[in-house]
């Protein structure tokens, strides 16, 4: 095992005048092993839908118990239904299974080659071919580096501008050089993701001529951020606390007026407040040297869930918390983004003003939140873990 | 008494409003935005300095607002009145 993490993010866009997407990207992880799975079901709309979800389903799930890929593809030809019109089950898909952060494992059917970029630069690898129940699946095993970056593409990607800006539609030779002259060390896998996807939609000139998916995933260091929310249950426990979060490695950010207010005593530094509203919903930012990031509670964590759902939800290209200059999108950037490690300090006094019945909160919401939001954290690939004082 | 009422000139007058969340929900924004105004409509941003403040403990049926020490519980509708009684008066 090595320090490194993988990242990882996706993009589909739907085809143009269809609500469901034919395209289905799925990320699991087992016992040290990555898994992405990116299947494109035959057709468009609902029914492409169907045999995309339940293709990445199973290969996702059989993938991270460890089974085969003969056992994989045997289970997909014998399951998928049939499409009325063509007489065949029919769904392609790659599977990527990155194995204690180095051994990749590639398996290919009839998707497009997947791009492999090292250090930014295209980085060439062998595939094999075989026969699995009659259909012919490449596969490739090589060695990863930190920084490494797998691109994983449906082929509405490389047809991408097909007949209008290119002949043949954008072809992998320059979606390669699409990436390499866009490639910065610290742009995320869902950047990249999305960047790619962005300039498939204005090649299809925002009107996709075909489901077009982008996954990927990305090699990178460990980077840890730590946050602090609401005050001990007894002043008793608030040195233990404190001492606890300061210890820690990473960015540091404190929730909360109270919990922020004994920081800075702490620390032994002046806790302002402005009254500079960057967002008119969200209470303005504290300003706590010593800290990263200093805001209010229970109102910008609820905004900072309703970001996490929608960067899990995959399906938009520009996303409202990359700029923002409140403090749900600060946290966003902090959290989402460059953490793969997230460690929770959750005090569990109780604030009486939060069972005010004029308030609409629901009871202990400090603890709801955070629930809620380590589950989407985990979703996004993150090790979270929390303690409580 | 010359010097007083020179010093008086130069009172001061601090009024914060807490921009915690109970506050937050009862509608800090609109009585922050609405001191702005009045602020500004009557020429004493020289002479009353607006902030924010953190919970103080006295959440309840309000926005709090503190006037040179005193705090206030207000809704976002009565910033008018305050201002009138508390600041206007006294500056």
């Amino acid at each position: 095992m090595n320090d490194l993490c993988i990242d990882s993010g996706y993009i589909s866009l739907i085809k143009a005048g269809e609500q469901l997407c034919g395209d289905r990207v799925v990320f699991a992880a087992d016992d040290g092993t990555a898994i992405c799975v990116l299947a494109d079901g035959l057709g468009s709309g609902v029914k492409a839908n169907i045999l995309a979800t339940l293709t990445s389903q199973i290969l996702a799930t059989m993938s991270a118990g460890g089974m085969s890929v003969e056992e994989c593809v045997n289970t997909i030809v014998r399951t998928l239904p049939e499409c009325s019109v063509r007489k065949i089950a029919y769904s392609t898909f790659t599977i990527v299974k990155i194995r204690d952060q180095r051994y990749v494992e590639l398996t290919r059917f009839d998707n497009p080659h997947t791009v492999v970029l090292r250090d930014g630069r295209n980085f060439d690898f062998a595939y094999a071919p075989r026969m699995i129940e009659g259909k012919k699946i490449y596969e490739s095993k090589f060695e990863a580096q930190e920084n490494d970056v797998l691109v994983v593409m449906s082929d509405g990607a490389i047809y991408a501008g097909i007949g209008e800006e290119y002949a043949f539609g954008w072809e992998r030779e320059n979606i390669i050089r699409f990436l390499e002259a866009h490639y910065s060390p610290d742009l995320t896998a869902k950047q990249i993701a999305r960047m790619l996807a962005s300039e498939c939609n204005r090649l299809y000139h925002g009107r996709p001529g075909d489901d077009t998916s982008v996954a990927v995933m990305r090699l990178c260091r460990r980077r840890t951020a730590n946050m602090m929310i609401g005050p001990p249950s007894s002043r008793g426990l608030d040195n233990l606390m404190l001492g606890e979060f300061f210890a820690q490695t990473g960015t540091r950010i404190v929730c909360g007026g109270t919990t922020n207010k004994i920081a800075a005593r702490y620390l032994g530094s002046e806790l302002t407040a402005s009254l500079d509203y960057a967002d008119s919903d969200l209470p303005p930012i504290y300003n706590l040297p010593g800290v990263d990031l200093a805001t209010e509670a229970v109102v910008t964590i609820s905004r900072v869930l309703e970001y996490a759902d929608e960067y899990l939800s995959g399906t938009r290209l520009s996303a409202s918390w990359e700029k923002g200059r409140d403090g749900a999108s600060r946290i966003a950037r902090e959290l989402f983004d460059p953490a793969t490690d997230i460690n929770f300090f959750v005090g569990c006094a109780m604030n009486p003003a939060h069972q005010n019945p004029k308030l609409s909160l629901a009871f202990g919401v400090k603890f709801q939140l955070i629930d809620r939001r380590s589950k989407s954290l985990e979703q996004m690939g993150k090790r979270v873990s929390v303690r409580y004082y | 008494m010359h010097l007083q009422s020179i010093g008086k000139e130069m009172i001061y007058m601090k009024v914060t409003i807490c921009v915690g969340s109970t506050c937050h929900l009862l509608g800090s924004k609109r009585v922050v935005d609405r001191f702005k105004e009045l602020v500004a409509e009557h020429n004493l941003s020289d002479k009353v300095e607006l902030g924010g403040k953190f919970c103080m403990g006295h959440c309840g049926e309000g926005v709090c607002v503190t006037i040179d020490g005193t705090t206030h519980s207000i809704a976002p509708e009565a910033v008018d009145e305050l201002f009138n009684k508390e600041v206007l008066t006294k500056v």
